[in-house]
């Protein structure tokens, strides 16, 4: 071996690094491709294609959009979450488990580099996933829009009547509230022991989350105390994934408005600035 | 007892993170809420209390975690099955069950209103004989009852959907395909001719009525008004299709409009002028 | 290298490292009061029985451990610290690596990580994969390598950034005694290279062969430290070897050594090493490792 090193790596202070972070993200990235993670959405594209066509049978008219789309973005909330939770968990404790977090913390990586990788990683994994999802459904709508307004011209007077753009932005949107699911499950992750345990605590908050609205709108109506200030703070504790949703009846008919869309996009954000700052404190605590 | 502070910590971090995402949802609330109540706004509240014996514990927790569209959408599937059953207490039940669950979507409401009007009336009456068997006056009497029915039906729509035309549509259809009331028809057809996003032809319907009940002069004012409003061709600019140009049919509204000069003997002097 | 390096490699001083069971106390006590200090330039045996501390002392001085109490240095510079990883190597017990990548891409991962210029990366991967003989199966996934192929990778990434103490954790467990050979000589390589290796093993007949010093470790605790020909050497004996002698010769010698004030202690018959036998009879795969 060439004794006579080209690059000098000793007395180089090792500062915060952004490329450290990306190659981190772009290999778990690459695991969970050669992991075949992406196979089952050739399933889900499948079971959508089929349902459209189930749709055609019940002869809805200009609805039957309405109903591909509900079914659509129902698909991609439902298989995303799973995704995000199953990919979030296997691709941090495949690190712990296969010894490889070991190999990697012994480098001069900072494990705030490490977590934010993980995320990222994951984060682009279920960017795809929502980008095809998305696609896929525009493909879907556009085809039976054309079709049904060849066959159906009556309502559609003014037009195609899906605002495609707003589609858009709502898979955008299912991406965010993803991406605040994943800094969550990794947060998990970072003290949890077991794969298993994370998979199970991710799908706890994925429900708190969504029913979190409930906790806020009744703590008013609590009448014992202690009680009410347990659903206060339970509203405080976890995000409101309900905000995320403005799929219902979106698209078809109703626009979105820009400025809610920052705002949650801002809201998604921001949260997961917290809690995946949060999964680092909580990492670095940890005895590998 | 001695104590370990080391072994606390684990706890500690617990503490710190639960401290730390309260203070995170306590800081982002005010800038969440807008936003929280636009999505509300566009949520009617659930009456669960109506539901929860016609669903499981699953599907309602479905519900409360923001599927109720495509909850509403399974049910109406399953609707539709009971429909083709010719099963008339499951398919009402249903069929209030499913815009209870989502009352949105107009589709429901419509066809909703369509099977209780048109379809029950066809199921009672094959069961109590058939139309051969069961008389005229019966006949009558099964109609006025479900087309009462609807009309409640679609009234509570309104309650959702205020003054949507394609509910007066509705409506007006009901009085005219069952009852056979064509002025309460005609009126229904005003009422959606007059809300800024009607069909065109719910305006071309209306003279048609009016004309039906003699009302001949009124249908000519009503004409003229509506062809000044009617596009007559595309534009980009302005926003309109040429599906929007076909669907106005100025040209028939004119020719209804030299119709009625006909029969109203309007001088050419004073005929319409496009 | 900054002007004013440390002598030793690693400085461990009064170093405790207990992990808490519950929380009403009770602990266990990994390593207790240990100070060491590791030379430069030299391999460096840690070894002790299972669970006497020595892995948990390379992760704290890998800094994935805190110590609870003491602190430990590499190159001067406190563990704990991300900088103080810039110049060590490590390959940790039975590595699973990501089974997914090529050894080369994988190689290169860890280069990228450690900051390896791109201008040089695509040579230089390629160097310490030759180095460590993987060439011809550097385009294959890692989950398909042997242990010994596994083992060679993991030292290919470990010296990617060209560290100047490389730690290895037991890189003959569960190696076959070809494989393990081959460490071996990789190993003594590395030291004529000047690098500093620290090894754990308890498979001692190899670490007598290679390293300079030595450190036992028991229950956490160091119970001896020193320089192996210090250690194991007999300095008042000495054995001679030469063809098979006669009884009458051997008395004969015996005799002469008597006169002189010796003492004849053992006449035995010297045998190889079985190691050594196996080696000697068995095949030494090709360098490229795809033979395996």
């Amino acid at each position: 071996m060439n004794t006579a090193f080209p690059f000098p790596l000793s007395g180089r202070s090792v500062p915060f690094s952004l490329g450290r972070l990306g190659i981190v993200a772009g290999n778990t990235f690459l695991e969970a491709v050669r992991q075949k993670l992406f196979n089952f959405l050739l399933l889900l594209a499948v079971a959508l294609v089929a349902s459209a066509q189930l749709f055609r049978e019940f002869n809805f008219g200009s609805s039957e959009l309405k109903f591909i789309s509900d079914f659509g973005f129902g698909a991609m909330v439902f298989f995303g979450s799973t995704l995000t939770i199953a990919a979030t968990a296997q691709l941090f404790f495949s690190e712990i488990e296969n010894r490889t977090a070991l190999t990697i913390l012994a480098k001069p990586i900072w494990r705030t580099e490490f977590i934010f990788g993980k995320f990222l990683g994951v984060f682009a994994v279920v960017g795809v996933f929502c980008a095809l999802t998305t696609i896929l459904l525009l493909g879907l709508l556009y085809h039976r829009e054309t079709a049904l307004m060849t066959a159906n011209p009556e309502a559609f007077e003014a037009g195609r009547i899906i605002h495609y753009g707003d589609l858009v932005l709502m898979g955008v949107l299912q991406w965010l509230k993803f991406g605040v699911l994943a800094a969550f499950t990794l947060l998990i992750a970072s003290f949890s022991n077991t794969n298993l345990y994370t998979v199970v605590m991710g799908f706890f908050v994925l429900v708190i989350c969504h029913l979190q609205y409930l906790a806020r709108d009744a703590y008013g109506s609590v009448a014992s105390l202690p009680l009410r200030l347990l659903v206060q703070l339970l509203g405080y504790i976890f995000p409101n994934f309900q905000v995320f949703n403005l799929a219902d009846q979106i698209g078809i008919g109703v626009g979105i408005d820009a400025a809610v869309f920052l705002r949650v996009a801002g809201y998604a954000l921001i949260y997961i600035a917290v809690i995946g700052a949060l999964a680092v404190y909580s990492f670095r605590n940890r005895e590998i | 007892m001695k104590f370990n502070l080391a072994a606390f910590r684990p706890a500690l971090t617990g503490f710190l993170v639960v401290v730390a995402l309260a203070l995170t949802g306590a800081a982002v609330r005010p800038f969440e809420e807008p936003a929280w109540q636009f999505v509300k706004s566009k949520q009617p509240a659930l009456k669960l209390d109506s539901l929860q014996g016609a669903l499981g514990q699953g599907v309602t927790v479905g519900l409360l975690g923001g599927f109720r569209a495509i909850v509403a959408d399974f049910f109406w599937i399953k609707t539709n099955a009971v429909w083709e059953d010719n099963d008339l207490p499951k398919t009402q039940t249903f069929i209030k069950l499913v815009t209870a669950i989502d009352p949105r979507p107009l589709y429901f409401w419509q066809n909703g209103s369509r099977m209780i009007a048109y379809d029950m009336p066809n199921w009672r009456i094959t069961e109590e004989g058939g139309y051969d068997v069961v008389p005229q006056a019966r006949q009558r009497k099964i109609d006025e009852q479900q087309s009462a029915v609807a009309l409640n039906y679609l009234n509570e729509a309104f309650g959702h959907h205020p003054d949507a035309p394609l509910l007066h549509v509705e409506i007006a259809n009901v009085y005219l395909n069952r009852l056979k009331d064509t002025a309460s028809a005609a009126e229904a057809y005003r009422r959606a001719a007059l809300q800024p996003d009607a069909p065109y032809y719910a305006g071309r319907i209306y003279a048609e009525l009016l004309r039906r009940l003699g009302r001949n002069a009124e249908a000519y004012a009503w004409l003229k008004q509506l062809y000044r409003t009617l596009p007559k061709e595309a534009d980009a600019a302005k926003g309109i299709t040429p599906f929007q140009v076909e669907a106005a049919m100025a040209p028939v509204v004119l020719e209804r409009i030299r119709e009625l000069e006909g029969e109203l003997n309007i001088l050419e002097l004073q005929a319409f002028r496009p | 290298m900054t002007p004013n390096t440390p002598a030793s490699a690693i400085e461990i001083t009064g170093l405790t490292k207990d992990f808490s069971l519950n929380l009403r106390g009770v602990k266990l006590r990994a390593v207790e009061n240990l100070t060491l200090t590791v030379p430069q330039g030299e391999v460096f045996g840690l070894l002790g029985p299972n669970g006497s501390g020595k892995s948990t002392t390379i992760k704290i001085i890998l800094g994935l451990l805190e110590p609870t109490v003491g602190e430990c240095k590499v190159f001067g510079v406190p563990s704990g610290r991300v900088d103080s990883r810039l110049n060590v190597g490590y390959l940790p017990e039975a590595p699973y690596f990501y089974r997914y990548l090529s050894g080369e891409e994988l190689v290169r991962f860890y280069a990228r990580i450690c900051g390896v210029p791109k201008k040089v990366l695509k040579d230089r991967v390629r160097e310490v994969i030759d180095w460590v003989g993987l060439t011809g199966a550097s385009h294959r996934r890692v989950g398909t390598y042997s242990k010994g192929m596994l083992q060679r990778i993991g030292l290919a990434q470990a010296l990617v950034h060209d560290p100047r103490l490389i730690i290895l954790d037991e890189p003959t467990a569960g190696v076959d005694p070809v494989g393990s050979a081959e460490i071996s000589e990789l190993i003594l390589k590395l030291k004529k290279q000047g690098k500093t290796v620290l090894i754990t093993s308890h498979l001692l007949a190899q670490i007598e062969d290679i390293c300079d010093r030595v450190a036992i470790l028991d229950k956490g605790k160091l119970i001896v430290e020193g320089a192996v020909n210090d250690l194991v050497g007999l300095r008042d004996r000495q054995s001679l070897i030469v063809d098979s002698l006669p009884p009458a010769e051997l008395d004969e010698l015996r005799g002469w050594l008597a006169a002189r004030g010796h003492v004849l202690n053992a006449v035995e018959q010297p045998r190889t090493r079985l190691d050594q036998l196996f080696l000697s009879k068995v095949s030494r795969p090709k360098k490229e490792g795809d033979s395996q």
